[in-house]
C-alpha cells in the first residue's frame, strides 16, 4: 500500500453565493444535496481499499449543509473502505448561521475532531459587504457551539484587505477573535476575481478599490498582535498554537499526496494532480455513468517543474526549504542550482538563507509572489 | 488601343471622404468586377489601410467602359496615398494622370491636405472634376459646400457633380464626365520610351515591380530598360495592367498605365519618380525632377528583448525592400542595447513602421521620443547633423544650432480660431495669415470656415500637437504642412533619469524655457505608467546637472497569493506563471522593471 494520504471532500452547495467567492460553489442547488452525496460515496468505493488516510478535511461550499446524519454515513463509509490512522485529523469547514443545536456534539460524536469557522469578520457592516449570511453575534455564537459540543482545534478564517476597511476596524476584529483563543487563524487577504460580485461592484464605483498598502498594515498588525497572543505564524496566512498546525494543509505544502473527491477537487498521487469537473451536472452523469473518469485536467508534475513547486510550496512555511532534504528528494544542491535567483532575493531582501534551510523574511511574506515566479522553470518552447 | 479612348485619372479626396468607396463604385459599375466579387474596397489591400482609412500604397486599376454614345473607353483609375507624410508620392501619382475627380464630403467640406493636393493637380494641368459626395446622408449640405468650391476653388457649380459613392448615385454621371472632360494621353507612341514610376512594391518572386505611366514609345517584355535618374538598369520580365487583379500583356503604348515585374532586389533600385527609358537609344529628358524622399523625422526603435535584435534588424531590411523612404543605421543604447536609429517621412510614417514590424514580425518593440534633424555648429567650427538627442552637444559647446521649420495650413470654423491661435501659440507657431473660405454648418449653425497660415518648428508638431488641434475643434480643423527650411534656435536638452540612471530614449530637445513643464509633465507620465519596485524609485528630469522635476514611485509593499491549498496549486501556478511571463515583456533600466507602454506613453508626450 502506498503511504498515507490526506483526503479531500469538496462539498459545492451554498445557501447564497458570496460576494468575493469564485470557488465552485452552487447557491439554491440543495436538492440536488442527496444525490451528489450518492456520487460521493460511489467515488469513495471507486478507491476502496487502495488507500490508507491520515488526514479527512470536508472543505466547500458550506459542507455544514449536510446533515448530521449524512455526515455519519459518509464518515462511516469512509472507514470501511479506507484504512484511518489511528489519530486522523478530521475538520469540517461549518459556516456560522447554518448550525442546527446538536448538530455540531453530532459531529464530534462521530469522530471528526477539528472545525473550521468561516467567520471572515467581526463587524456587521463588513459581513454585509461580504455577503455573508450571519452577523457578528452568530458567528461568535458558532465558537461558543463548537467549544461546548468539546472541540478543542477550531479554526477561525478572517478575511482582510477588504474595500475601504480601515486597520482599525480589522485590529477590532482581530482582537475580538483572539479573545476566544481559539487554537488556529487563517488570514485571507481579500482577491477578487473579476466574476465576482464585489468585483464588479468596485468596477462600477460602488465600492472602493482594493489597497495593498492598507492591506499590507493589516497584515503586519496581525502578524504582532498574534506573536504577542503566543500563536505560531507557521505558514504566510496561517498562525496556530504550539501543536495545533492544520496536518492537512501541511501535508499540501510539503507535497505529500492528496487524494480529492466530488466536484472540482484535485487530487496529488503519484506525481500527478488531477482535478475533477467543477461543473455539477457533469459531475453526476459521469459517476453515475460508472466509468469513474471524473478528471478534467492531469498534469504530471516532475522533473524541473516539481522542484520549482516544492521549493514555493515550501517557502510559505515558516521554516522553509530543508536544504538537505531537498537535496536528497532531487538530487541536486539546491543552493548551487538556484544560485543567482537565490542571491538576487537576497539582494533584495526577501529571502532568508540559514545553515540548514531558506525561507522567507518577513517582507518576503508580504511579496511572496515575487519570489515564487522566479522559481518557476522556463516554458517549454 | 488607340490612344484617344484612354483616360488616366486619381481621385483626391480627404481620410473618409470616401475614396474607397468611390473606387469601389466605378470598379462594380465599369463592370470589371462583378458586385459580389467585390471584396469590400478593392483599392485598399493592405490591413492596416482599411483600419486607419488611409492609403498607403498607391494601385493602378483598368476599367473597361462603354459610354453612353456607344464608345469603349479604357480608364485608368491611379490611387493616390491620403496622407500629408506621403505628398512626394502623391504628387508623383497626379503627374501620371490627366484628370482628377476631386471628392468632397458633403458634411464636412473641403479640408487642409484636400487644398494642398489639389493645388498640387492645378499645378500640373490636371483637369480637377469635383464632387460632392455623401448626399445620401441627413446631414449633408450639399448647397454650402458648392458655395465654398465656388469661391475657394473656383469652380463654376455646374461643372460640380453631386453623387453617393454608397448608394451609387450620380456614379454613371461622373463616369461620363471622366471621359467628356479629362483629355486623352498626348504623348507620343513613335518616340522613345519615356515612362513615370508612380509606385512600387517588392514581390518574394517577381522582384520590385515597378506601376508605371508610359507617357512616350512602347515598353515590351524582354525590354532592357535604364532608370534615367538613378542609372539603374533592369529588363522587363513580366508586363501588365491590374484588372483589378494583375493580367500580363505584351506591350504598353503610349498613355496606357500598368505594371513591370523587374527582378530587382529592392525598390530603393527603382524610386517613385524616376524615368524609365530604354537602354540604348533612350530619351534626353526625364518627365519630371526626380529627388529622393528626405526622411524628416527621426527616432530609435529597440527590441524590447535584447536576444531579438537580429530579428529587427531581418524584419526592418525586409520592409525597407518596400519602403524606400524609410532610413535606418545601427545604433546602441546605455540602456535599451542594440537598435537602430531611423528615418521616418512623418509621424504617420512611424507609426505604420512601427506596427508593421510589430504585426507582420511578431516583434516587441521600444520607440524613442521622436525629433528632428538638428544642424548644430559647435565652438569649434564642426558641423554636425544631430538626429538623436545622445548626439546633441553641450551647450558650452555649442556656437549655433538650426531646426527645420514648416508652413502649416489650418481649415476651421471661425468659432474655434481663439482655441486654435492658443494652440499654435503654446507650440511656438508663429501667426502669417488668415484668409476667409465658404460658409457650413457646425452643430446645426451656419459658420465662417478660415483657413489659417502658420509657421513652426517642426520639432514643436511632433508630439501633441496633432491631438491638442484636434480636441481644440472638436475635430473640425483639418491640418496641411510643408517643409520651409531650416532656422537657427536656441535648444537644450531635457535628460530623464530612472533610478539615477539617465535613459537616453526619454531625452528629448526642448526650448530651455519649456524644460521645467515638459520635465514635469515626463516625470508625472512614468511615475503613473512604471508599477512600483521592491524599492523606492525616483523619476528626476534634468538640463545639465540641473534637476528640473521629481516623483518618487514608492515601494510596492503587498504581492502574494492568499490561498494556497492542495486543490488548486496548479491553478495559482499558472497566477505566477503569468507573472513571470509579464516579466519578460519588461525592459530593465538598472533594476527597474520598466512596460514597454512607458515609451510609448512618453514618446506621445508634449
Amino acid at each position: 500500500m502506498r503511504e498515507p494520504v490526506g483526503l479531500y471532500l469538496h462539498f459545492p452547495f451554498c445557501r447564497r453565493r458570496c460576494y468575493y467567492c469564485s470557488f465552485t460553489s452552487f447557491a439554491g442547488r440543495e436538492p440536488d444535496i442527496p444525490v451528489y452525496l450518492e456520487c460521493l460515496k460511489r467515488e469513495i468505493n471507486h478507491h476502496a481499499g487502495r488507500i490508507s488516510v491520515k488526514s479527512i478535511y470536508f472543505g466547500g461550499g458550506t459542507p455544514s449543509l449536510i446533515t448530521a446524519n449524512q455526515f455519519a454515513e459518509l464518515l462511516k463509509l469512509i472507514r470501511q473502505a479506507f484504512v484511518m490512522e489511528k489519530d486522523a485529523e478530521i475538520t469540517v469547514e461549518v459556516n456560522p448561521g447554518t448550525l442546527a443545536p446538536g448538530y455540531l456534539k453530532d459531529l464530534r460524536s462521530y469522530g471528526v475532531n477539528r472545525l473550521s469557522i468561516g467567520m471572515q469578520s467581526l463587524d456587521d457592516e463588513e459581513l454585509c459587504l461580504l455577503g455573508r449570511l450571519h452577523d457578528a453575534e452568530e458567528a461568535l455564537d458558532a465558537y461558543r457551539a463548537a467549544c461546548d459540543s468539546g472541540f478543542e482545534n477550531i479554526n477561525l478564517d478572517l478575511m482582510y484587505g477588504l474595500p475601504g476597511q480601515r486597520i482599525e476596524t480589522w485590529e477590532k476584529t482581530l482582537n475580538m477573535a483572539v479573545e476566544l483563543s481559539p487554537a488556529h487563524l487563517s488570514l485571507y487577504c481579500l482577491s477578487l476575481e473579476a466574476k465576482a460580485r464585489l468585483a464588479e461592484e468596485i468596477e462600477a464605483g460602488i465600492q472602493p478599490p482594493l489597497d495593498p498598502d492598507v492591506a499590507a498594515g493589516q497584515y503586519e498588525l496581525a502578524e504582532a498582535v498574534l506573536k504577542r497572543c503566543g500563536y505560531r505564524h507557521y505558514e504566510i496566512s496561517n498562525w496556530a498554537k504550539p501543536g495545533y498546525e492544520c496536518r492537512h494543509n501541511l501535508s499540501c505544502w510539503l507535497m505529500e499526496p492528496y487524494l480529492g473527491l466530488g466536484a472540482a477537487a484535485s487530487s496529488y498521487l503519484d506525481n500527478h494532480r488531477k482535478t475533477n469537473v467543477a461543473c455539477l451536472e457533469e459531475y453526476l452523469s459521469r459517476v453515475r455513468s460508472g466509468a469513474m473518469v471524473l478528471a478534467e485536467t492531469d498534469e504530471e508534475i516532475s522533473g524541473d517543474l516539481k522542484q520549482a513547486e516544492a521549493i514555493i510550496l515550501a517557502l510559505r512555511l515558516e521554516k522553509g526549504v530543508d536544504i538537505a532534504g531537498f537535496n536528497r528528494e532531487y538530487g541536486i544542491d539546491l543552493l548551487d542550482h538556484y544560485h543567482r535567483r537565490i542571491s538576487e532575493l537576497e539582494e533584495l531582501g526577501l529571502l532568508l538563507r540559514k545553515k540548514y534551510s531558506l525561507s522567507l523574511t518577513p517582507k518576503g511574506r508580504l511579496l511572496g509572489n515575487e519570489v515564487f515566479w522566479r522559481f518557476l522553470p522556463e516554458p517549454p518552447g | 488601343m488607340d490612344q484617344e479612348s484612354i483616360r488616366n485619372f486619381c481621385i483626391i479626396a480627404h481620410i473618409d471622404h470616401g475614396k474607397s468607396t468611390l473606387a469601389d463604385r466605378l470598379i462594380e459599375l465599369t463592370g470589371t468586377l462583378r458586385k459580389d466579387k467585390i471584396i469590400q474596397q478593392v483599392m485598399d489591400s493592405m490591413d492596416l489601410e482599411r483600419e486607419r482609412g488611409i492609403t498607403i500604397k498607391a494601385k493602378a486599376v483598368r476599367l473597361g467602359y462603354h459610354s453612353d454614345a456607344g464608345k469603349l473607353f479604357r480608364l485608368n483609375l491611379i490611387d493616390t496615398p491620403g496622407h500629408v507624410d506621403f505628398s512626394y508620392e502623391v504628387s508623383r501619382t497626379l503627374v501620371a494622370c490627366e484628370g482628377a475627380v476631386l471628392v468632397i464630403d458633403a458634411t464636412q467640406g473641403i479640408q487642409a491636405q484636400t487644398l494642398a493636393n489639389i493645388y498640387i493637380a492645378m499645378e500640373h494641368n490636371l483637369e480637377v472634376i469635383p464632387v460632392i459626395n455623401k448626399i445620401d446622408l441627413p446631414g449633408s449640405e450639399p448647397e454650402h459646400v458648392m458655395k465654398e468650391i465656388e469661391t475657394v476653388l473656383g469652380y463654376k457649380s455646374s461643372e460640380v457633380l453631386l453623387i453617393s459613392a454608397k448608394t451609387g448615385q450620380g456614379v454613371p454621371e461622373l463616369i461620363e464626365a471622366i471621359v467628356h472632360r479629362v483629355p486623352p494621353p498626348a504623348g507620343r507612341s513613335d518616340l522613345p520610351l519615356r515612362a513615370l514610376i508612380f509606385d512600387s512594391h517588392y514581390d518574394d518572386y517577381k522582384g520590385v515591380i515597378a506601376y508605371i505611366r508610359v507617357v512616350d514609345g512602347v515598353m515590351e517584355t524582354g525590354a532592357k530598360l535604364r532608370l534615367m535618374g538613378q542609372g539603374t538598369h533592369l529588363e522587363v520580365l513580366e508586363l501588365g495592367y491590374f484588372a483589378p487583379g494583375p493580367t500580363p500583356e505584351d506591350r504598353l503604348e503610349a498613355g496606357e498605365v500598368g505594371y513591370i515585374a523587374t527582378g530587382l532586389k529592392s525598390v530603393k533600385e527603382c524610386r517613385v519618380g524616376d524615368t524609365i527609358t530604354l537602354a540604348s537609344g533612350g530619351a534626353r529628358q526625364p518627365l519630371i525632377g526626380y529627388e529622393l524622399p528626405k526622411p524628416m523625422v527621426f527616432a530609435g526603435i529597440y527590441p524590447t528583448q535584447a536576444d531579438e535584435y537580429a530579428d529587427l534588424r531581418e524584419a526592418i531590411e525586409k520592409l525597407n525592400l518596400n519602403d524606400a523612404s524609410l532610413t535606418f543605421e545601427p545604433e546602441s543604447s546605455p540602456i535599451l542595447g542594440q537598435g537602430f536609429r531611423c528615418g521616418f517621412l512623418g509621424l504617420l510614417h512611424l507609426d505604420i513602421v512601427v506596427e508593421r514590424l510589430e504585426r507582420e514580425f511578431g516583434l516587441s518593440l521600444v520607440v524613442t521620443v521622436p525629433g528632428v534633424k538638428f544642424m548644430v555648429t559647435k565652438t569649434s567650427g564642426e558641423k554636425l547633423a544631430v538626429t538623436s538627442p545622445v548626439d546633441f552637444p553641450e551647450p558650452t559647446e555649442i556656437q549655433k544650432t538650426e531646426e527645420p521649420w514648416v508652413g502649416i495650413s489650418i481649415i476651421t470654423p471661425s468659432g474655434f480660431i481663439g482655441a486654435l491661435m492658443d494652440v499654435m501659440q503654446e507650440y511656438e507657431g508663429a501667426y502669417k495669415h488668415t484668409e476667409y473660405l465658404g460658409q457650413i454648418s457646425v452643430m446645426g449653425e451656419e459658420s465662417q470656415r478660415v483657413r489659417l497660415e502658420y509657421e513652426m518648428p517642426l520639432r514643436s508638431m511632433l508630439t501633441t500637437f496633432y491631438d491638442s488641434l484636434k480636441s481644440r475643434s472638436r475635430g473640425y480643423a483639418s491640418l496641411d504642412h510643408e517643409f520651409l527650411g531650416y532656422r537657427e534656435a536656441r535648444l537644450v536638452k531635457l535628460d530623464v533619469l530612472v533610478n539615477e540612471l539617465k535613459v537616453d530614449a526619454f531625452s528629448r530637445i526642448i526650448p530651455p524655457e519649456k524644460a521645467h513643464d515638459t520635465g514635469k509633465s515626463v516625470v508625472s507620465k512614468l511615475k503613473e505608467v512604471i508599477p512600483r519596485q521592491l524599492f523606492k524609485v525616483p523619476i528626476q528630469a534634468a538640463v545639465g546637472s540641473r534637476i528640473v522635476a521629481r516623483e518618487d514611485i514608492s515601494a510596492r509593499r503587498k504581492d502574494v497569493l492568499a490561498k494556497c491549498y492542495g486543490g488548486d496549486i496548479t491553478r495559482k501556478r499558472k497566477l505566477l506563471e503569468k507573472q513571470k511571463e509579464g516579466k519578460k515583456k519588461m525592459k530593465m533600466i538598472g533594476r527597474v522593471e520598466v512596460p514597454k507602454e512607458a515609451f510609448l506613453e512618453i514618446m506621445k508626450l508634449g
